[in-house]
């Protein structure tokens, strides 16, 4: 088998995936936000047959609620979850008594499911910002580490591989905001996703870094192409048996789980294609320009 | 094929060792299923690949968090009052006790407070959803003042501040009254100087100062309060006709019990069904060397949760996916090794060489995965809150005992059996059609 550089077609690909998420969220169809980020009041509810959402929609409206989304789910549309934006702190039991009068007057069998939530319009900002610190904190901190176990340009070029992967996953939550909303439960994925699909990277440049130190003249290119071809049996063996648990956990989990396992494998998936599609040739091509410069300058 | 000396007894040796480590996977494996004569049920039943998905059977000693067990948590962000100018730390110090205080007197003991960033409190209260709980922890104060015939002369609503001061080698609290607490205040001391005012917080006494004159401009001074701690929390308590910090609720969460124990069971049941499948690919791929790896991830798996359980690590939804990313960890260590053995029979060398120069060749990049990850978990321990820091804590010790496993168990056992004779190299991988592929 053949490997070559692909760098350059699977950048394109990675940059119009992110390209097409960036235009979504600008006309207005970004992230689906959950409740952890929105604030409001959610709750689940199984009605125990077929839910009409008029009939929810009815409830609500006799409320004195302003703005509100219902869902229906479940295996025969017997379950819903409804979300009320803007609901005061004192008035959650109010608010959750009242909707549940109401809907048993309809569906008398109904029974509360799940979680009840409410957040607080403050308490999501806070965890995008320790997101973001978290986040580039790690990738300083690994660059650091990488730069004085490899160098400099092979930190450079897994940092990059890394903002690569953490940005398809945030894409990814974009282009799929139907099927899955983002949680707090989001930011640990995205968060596991920085320090696992880095390994990735790692053993690849360690292959590198031998290949490169036997073979001080040849092309880097070269020297990329051969070491991430010998560590093929390890990136298909290890990549295998991750997905296996984390596949195994999206299946039998529940939907709090879904939310966390999905993202992961998706991190996962886009790790592995950066680690050996992207990230060698990136530091390949750093290389060669750092040598021309030494060259130009002897 | 003998190409290695060996001492007479190296092969019974060898034998003797893998029997004793696996004498002593097994007697670990019993000492988290029955916990011998620890506490209660001891460790019981911590192995996920023994029928434990039943959530109740689950030890006493593994604390389990909300998401999994059922309750609810409620976060709060605190604001000092106006005017205030208090050091703001020690006003939710003392929020704090006093919310920990009414948990525990109301019942609710396995009730937690913590803080969270700069200015937020999360209560956690397991098994409870009901909502009045909530009232509970906001609610004010009630704050009586005692004269000594047990009267109820005042109350905390006529206290301005109450702040603790240090002078003249004592801790004391300063504290100033309304204009009407100062007029009965002033009442009560001059006619009862020498003896004692109590003052009782929620039903109970904090403090019973004696009365050494008459305190009538609407300030005093309680002195004599014994340790810098003892008079903040009393100052934050007699304060607090309300909390000394105005609470925000920003976020109240409930789980139901039901919702927890399918949450649990069923990671359980995938954790259980991704190591057997590990196992199984890892054997098919890997022959001898997938038995060591299985062995080593057994021994790992039961380590790690002896480390969860002794360490006290609450176990959460997220701090379950940290275990699963850590048995990742674990595996990948174990498949970079083998690889690299692989490599070096197929160069031709011998079973026992390819397991020393395999072992030199895939530490540098075992090494360096580990460490990066290990960066990522820092941070997450540092910056993350609640459930997040869970994960950080498990995927932290997960990497630490992986790394543990993968250089010294694997080591170890691979060493043991090539020693105890298991030299072919078609014992651990495809020789001729390596060779087909190579032509």
């Amino acid at each position: 088998m053949e490997i070559k550089n692909r760098s350059r077609i699977c950048l394109i690909i990675s940059a119009a995936i992110i390209v097409i998420a960036l235009v979504l969220t600008i006309f207005g169809h970004g992230i689906n936000l959950g409740i952890d980020f929105e604030g409001g009041l959610s709750m689940q509810y199984d009605l125990k047959k077929t839910v009409e959402k008029a009939d929810v929609e009815g409830v609500l409206n006799g409320m004195s609620v302003s703005s509100y989304t219902v869902t229906v789910q479940g295996s025969s549309n017997n379950e819903i979850n409804v979300r009320i934006k803007d609901v005061a702190k004192d008035d959650i039991q109010k608010v959750q008594d009242d909707f549940e009068a109401g809907i048993l007057e309809k569906y008398p069998e109904a029974v509360s499911i799940g979680d009840v939530n409410y957040v607080g319009p403050v308490a999501g900002a806070t965890l995008v910002k320790n997101a973001i610190i978290s986040v580039l904190l790690a990738a300083v901190l690994m660059l650091v580490y990488i730069a004085i176990r490899f160098d400099l340009n092979s930190g450079l070029s897994a940092v990059f591989g890394l903002l690569h992967d953490v940005l398809i996953m945030l894409s990814f939550m974009v282009i799929f905001r139907s099927v899955i909303q983002m949680n707090s439960s989001f930011i640990a994925a995205a968060l596991t996703i920085v320090g696992y699909s880095i390994n990735n990277t790692i053993v690849i440049f360690d292959r590198i870094r031998e290949n490169a130190k036997k073979q001080p003249n040849a092309a880097r290119e070269e020297v990329t192409n051969i070491s991430i071809k010998e560590s093929l049996g390890r990136t298909i063996c290890t990549t295998a048996t991750t997905l296996i648990t984390i596949v195994a956990l999206c299946i039998l989990g529940v939907a709090s789980i879904r939310e966390f396992a999905l993202p992961i494998i998706v991190g996962i998936l886009s790790g592995v294609y950066s680690a050996n599609m992207i990230n060698g040739y990136v530091w390949a091509f750093l290389e060669e320009k750092r040598r021309m410069r030494k060259a130009a300058k002897a | 094929m003998k190409s290695y000396k060996k001492r007479a007894g190296g092969k019974t040796g060898a034998i003797v060792a893998l029997c004793v480590v696996l004498v002593i996977t097994i007697a670990l494996g019993v000492l988290g299923v029955t916990g011998l004569s620890l506490p209660p049920k001891g460790l019981y039943k911590l192995m996920p690949w023994l029928p434990t998905t039943n959530a109740e059977n689950w030890p006493s000693t593994l604390s389990l968090g909300l998401d999994l067990r059922g309750g609810m948590y409620v976060e709060y962000s605190g604001k000092a009052p106006e005017g205030s100018t208090a050091n703001f730390d020690e006003l939710l110090e003392g929020t704090m006790s006093i919310i920990r205080t009414r948990l525990t007197d109301k019942g609710y003991t396995e009730a937690n407070v913590q803080k969270i960033g700069t200015d937020g409190i999360r209560v956690e209260i397991p098994d409870v959803q009901d909502d009045t709980v909530l009232d509970l922890i906001g609610a004010a104060a009630k704050l009586e003042f005692m004269n000594p015939s047990g009267e109820v002369f005042m109350t905390g609503e006529m206290v301005k501040t109450a702040t603790y001061f240090y002078s003249d080698g004592d801790h004391q609290i300063a504290f100033t009254l309304t204009d009407e607490g100062a007029k009965l205040f002033g009442d009560v001391t001059a006619a009862n100087i020498g003896r004692t005012i109590a003052i009782y917080l929620d039903g109970e006494q904090l403090i019973a100062p004696t009365v050494q004159s008459a305190i009538t401009g609407g300030s005093g001074v309680i002195n004599g309060l014994g340790s810098a701690e003892r008079a903040t929390t009393i100052a934050a308590k007699i304060q607090s006709g309300a909390l000394p910090l105005e609470l925000t609720q920003q976020k109240v969460d409930k789980v139901s019990a039901t919702l927890g124990q399918d949450a649990l069971s069923s990671s359980v049941k995938a954790a259980l069904i991704g190591i057997l499948l590990i196992m199984v690919l890892m054997i098919l791929r890997y022959r001898l060397n997938g038995l060591v790896a299985s062995w080593a991830l057994t021994l790992y798996t039961i380590l790690l949760f002896l480390f969860i359980a002794l360490f006290r690590i609450q176990m959460t939804l997220p701090g379950l996916a940290g275990v699963v990313l850590g048995i990742g960890m674990a595996v990948d260590a174990n498949v970079i090794i083998f690889e690299r053995f692989n490599e070096e029979v197929r160069k031709g060398r011998s079973v026992k060489a390819a397991v020393r120069a395999g072992f030199k060749n895939a530490m540098s990049a075992i090494l360096d995965a580990n460490v990066t990850t290990l960066i990522a978990a820092v941070v997450l321990l540092f910056y993350g809150t609640g459930s997040i820091q869970g994960f950080a804590r498990t995927l932290l010790l997960g990497v630490v005992v992986s790394m543990f496993s993968a250089i010294l168990v694997t080591r170890f056992l691979m060493n043991c059996f090539v020693n105890a004779g298991a030299t072919k190299i078609s014992l651990y991988t495809k020789v001729k059609a390596e060779k087909e592929v190579e032509a």
